[in-house]
């Protein structure tokens, strides 16, 4: 008995012990309470929450094909998502409308109308249009012309095929004043005639826009050097002239609150999986928020994990890269106004593959994404194992490269902790400089903050040489990923793997790894799992993960997106 | 099916669950251990005869949870032996799994604080060690899995290459003589090989979270060949470039033989640091299993919910690896343990197995 007694801890271990589990709870508590917090305004959330989605349906998400509308067919015009007011048809009395038109939104300053007599109708009729958002030319000549001289009511009013009689690319009937005006400062030519109780809007708008250019983010050696635009018709087309077909589809969608902008979903109707794109479609039609800025909106407001450091979906200015993306059975998402499309569901291979791999011949591809790989690696743990190998484990490393860098660490005041953060955030702090700065300063900084500070801090004797080649090479490497986002996560993460190795040594470091692995494994991107052929392992997928198998080998499609039709060559 | 509801894992899944959790401190350990209950060098013929037994045993408990698709021991001893003396046997078994957890973490923080971190206090080892192994496992089994697929090939690898590199020292005048004092210390070792196989009771409730249970008894008896392949190779090599003398008086006869040469030219001279990287991951999973496998069964068993359970588990495991004094202690505990997994192999798989066929019987004759 006394000899159990004897084997029952000391108080103070008792102690560690409630202090172990005391803290496990509060950080368990505190997780669960921020991701509830980050999640309650998220567009995911559990189902059957009704107050979510009763919201959204009275956001008015419409939701059109874009091919929907055939030839001939009159195309009724969809109002922008959200009424602002009570719908507010026209009167049918010419004065009055204009009247109530010019109330409204006449005092802005860009906003221009023109009223004229229609010689043939002998009526009056105004023509609305918004500074530099027309082809002021055609404006002026053709459709003035057009509208004073020949229009005759039945052409304006032809009720089977408009489109024949009348020389507009588009003309659409808005009964519905607010729409009408929205639609006018949006860039569309709106028309009144006098007796007719709706207005017309006649012409897309035309607005400034940038030359189609080279991808900036992504810089590619061999491959198509298209990249999105600022416009959603334009990336549409970008994917549309990718190749002939008919199953690549693009389902629109309206979002934003106050200023309402286009969405467009691509997929591949006959690739992707109907369950994913349910998913999809569900988070999409359920975003909520007033403005849509940029696609990392999107991203924000409909990936799985807000508090996870990797990225769920993948951000892309390539249309090549989306294309192949939605060959795999992807799902890509575009705004308007923004040349960034998301890829989802993202799996962290995607983020160490670049399209020139399928472009080069094999094996050139597969090792330099192996180097990928291992850059991607030091980019995330060489400055740790710097400090545990240097700190802690010193009789690790071989005996003369110890005593070379213990030479060199001699004069640092400083332990190499902190050694590493004064370089590592000076390069940091270079980096943020470097993107802000405009072009033609940006080297000249580069070799001021590289090369003067790194080798007058050495001098200085502030840092070892050695942790100045270390640093570098992190550096180096975390360049070498070609996602720019998902080398920020590993940036990020790479501190955190400097205050585990700083605290347990090489212990630490492992713990790190280990943690990373199983948040990696937790984490999922709409239901795919984050490091997915690795694990669960799937076998068939390894032909394009460290490697790329030659093309004549890449039979199916990956198997982890579980599309509908696998095969892409027999 | 997208997106996966159930917790199920693959049957390579399952392999690899099992190999993990089996392959622990023992790789270390398990040498000396067997050596020097047996003196003489056949320590590898006892680790193939405990590796036979140890697979007719892994076969029963098998075929027993096939019997109860979906159940984990937990459950069904409660429907065989009923309530209470279920209920009872449960209990045994989760206190046998909290006594692995901490005695692997145990020897994992004696590892530590010998080659790696001197000098500093033993929680600080411990405790974030615990909770590191308290996140991956309240991700559920799924995630637990899915980690020791990342982790197993990288154990394999560095651990063969190990041992392809030892090969230098290996004499094979250090096995020999085969059978030099006949069979009887082959028996007496026998029991320290068992013990290197702790652990193999995970099948009890790993079968009832497999996919496909009908390819349980394929994925378990694969599941125990690799550490019966790799604790074969460990004790050949090690027995065989360090001989009998040197592995009976060493700690961690393994780590002695990798810190006994060095590779020139390469940029870790010792392969001791990559094998102690391993290790500790090896050790986190192995430690993961069982930490899941206590925390599963007390849930299952009090009908508690597995989170608040997970938590709980987290001081009393902490506890459970500070009980040994002295590294003395740690291997003693490690004996004990091995005496324990045999009287828990005749209590469960065995009498449940009895009572089951025997009730079964009964029912056919009476129904």
């Amino acid at each position: 008995m006394s000899s159990i007694l004897e084997y029952i801890p000391d108080w103070s271990v008792f102690g560690q012990a409630l202090a172990a589990l005391l803290i496990a709870i509060v950080v368990n508590r505190l997780y669960h309470k921020a991701d509830a917090f980050v999640r309650r305004g998220k567009a995911i959330g559990k189902s059957g929450k009704s107050g979510k989605s009763g919201k959204s349906d009275k956001a008015g998400h419409s939701r059109s094909v874009l091919a929907a509308s055939g030839p001939g067919a009159f195309p009724k015009f969809e109002p922008g998502a959200v009424p602002e007011s009570e719908p507010e048809p026209f009167s049918g009395d010419y004065e009055s409308d204009l009247q109530a038109i010019l109330d409204s939104i006449g005092r802005n300053s860009d906003f221009r109308f023109r009223t004229f007599p229609m010689a043939k109708l002998n009526r009056q009729a105004a023509l609305f249009w918004v500074d530099g958002m027309q082809n002021d030319r055609i404006l002026n000549l053709q459709l003035m012309q057009f509208l004073m001289f020949e229009a005759t009511i039945e052409a304006m009013e032809a009720p089977i095929s408009p489109g024949d009689v009348l020389p507009f690319e588009s003309l659409a009937r808005c009964p519905e004043r607010g729409g009408f005006k929205r639609c006018v400062l949006f860039g569309h030519a709106g028309l009144l005639i006098e007796g007719v109780p709706y207005g017309f809007l006649i012409q897309f708008p035309d607005a400034a826009g940038r030359a189609v250019a080279e991808p900036v983010s992504e810089a590619l050696l061999r491959g198509p050097r298209l990249g999105f635009s600022e416009v959603l018709s334009e990336n549409t087309s970008m994917l549309r002239r990718q190749g002939f077909g008919t199953s690549l589809e693009m389902i629109n969608y309206k979002v934003g609150t106050r200023l309402t902008k286009d969405l467009v979903l691509a997929y591949f109707k006959d690739i992707v999986n109907p369950d994913l794109l349910r998913d999809v479609e569900d988070r999409v039609s359920k975003l909520d928020f007033d403005f849509f800025g940029e696609s990392g909106y999107v991203e924000q407001l409909i990936e799985d994990n807000t508090l996870s450091p990797f990225q769920q979906a993948q951000n892309t200015e390539r249309p090549d890269r989306v294309i192949n993306a939605l060959l795999e059975g992807r799902i890509a998402i575009l705004l308007d106004g923004t040349p960034f499309a998301l890829i989802v569901p993202a799996t962290f291979s995607m983020l160490l593959q670049s399209p020139e791999d399928y472009y080069e011949r094999w094996l050139p591809s597969s090792l330099l994404r192996l180097l990928r790989f291992l850059a991607a690696f030091m980019a995330l743990m060489a400055p740790a194992l710097y400090i545990s190998l240097i700190s802690f484990h010193p009789g690790l490393i071989p005996t003369e490269l110890a005593i070379s860098i213990i030479e060199t660490r001699q004069g640092v005041p400083f332990p190499s902790l902190i050694e590493v953060l004064i370089l590592e955030v000076s390069i940091e702090i270079l980096r943020e400089a470097g993107i802000r700065l405009p072009k033609p300063v940006g080297p000249a900084m580069g070799i001021v903050g590289g090369l003067i500070i790194g080798d007058a801090a050495v001098q200085a004797g502030i840092v070892s040489p050695f942790l100045v080649i270390v640093v570098a090479v992190t550096a180096i490497s975390s360049f070498s990923i070609p996602t720019y986002s998902a080398g920020i996560t590993l940036r990020i993460l790479r501190f955190a793997g400097m205050l585990f190795a700083a605290i347990l040594g090489m212990f630490g470091t492992i713990l790190f790894f280990l943690l990373l692995c199983s948040h990696l494994t937790k984490l999922k991107s709409f239901g795919v799992p984050y490091v997915t052929p690795i694990s669960p392992f799937r076998i068939q997928d390894w032909k394009d993960l460290f490697i790329r198998a030659p093309l004549s080998l890449m039979k199916r499609r990956p198997a982890m997106l579980k599309p509908r039709d696998n095969t892409r060559r027999p | 099916m997208f997106v996966r509801t159930d917790d199920k894992i693959t049957s390579s899944q399952a392999v690899v669950f099992l190999t993990n959790t089996v392959l622990g401190a023992g790789i270390l350990t398990m040498p000396r251990g067997i050596t020097q209950a047996m003196k003489t060098p056949d320590s590898w013929l006892t680790i193939l005869v405990g590796g036979m037994v140890v697979m007719l045993v892994i076969l029963l408990m098998v075929k027993l949870g096939q019997q109860f698709p979906g159940k984990t021991v937990f459950q069904y001893s409660a429907i065989i032996a009923g309530r209470i003396p279920g209920g009872l046997l449960s209990l045994l078994l989760i206190g046998y799994f909290i006594s692995v957890a901490g005695f692997e973490i145990r020897s994992l923080a004696e590892v530590t604080l010998f080659f790696l971190l001197e000098g500093t206090p033993m929680w600080a080892i411990v405790i974030p060690f615990i909770w590191a192994g308290a996140y991956l496992v309240s991700g559920g089994i799924n995630s637990i899995a899915r980690v020791y697929q990342i982790v197993f090939p990288i154990t394999i690898f560095v651990l063969l290459l190990s041992f392809a590199v030892s090969f230098r020292l290996f004499d094979i005048d250090n096995l020999r003589p085969v059978l030099g004092s006949g069979l009887p210390p082959v028996m007496k070792g026998l029991k320290s090989s068992i013990l290197v196989y702790a652990g193999c009771e995970v099948v009890l409730t790993l079968v009832a979270f497999m996919q496909y249970p009908q390819q349980a008894v394929k994925a378990m008896l694969g599941g125990i060949a690799i550490p019966f392949g790799l604790y074969l190779l460990t004790v050949v090599f090690v027995v065989g470039g360090l001989s009998i003398d040197s592995v009976m008086t060493s700690a961690w006869p393994t780590i002695d033989l990798i810190r006994s040469f060095e590779v020139t030219g390469f940029f870790v001279e010792r392969l001791e640091f990559p094998l102690m990287v391993v290790w500790l991951m090896q050790m986190f999973c192995n430690f993961c299993s069982f930490f899941f496998q206590s925390s599963l069964g007390l849930s299952q068993v009090f009908k508690l919910p597995f989170p608040a359970v997970l938590l709980g588990m987290v001081p009393v495991i902490y506890l459970a690896a500070m009980v040994p004094k002295s590294l003395e202690d740690v291997f003693g505990l490690g004996d004990e343990i091995g005496k324990m997994s045999l009287v828990l192999f005749m209590l469960i798989p065995v009498m449940l197995s009895l009572v089951w066929l025997v009730r079964k019987k009964g029912r056919i004759a009476h129904g």
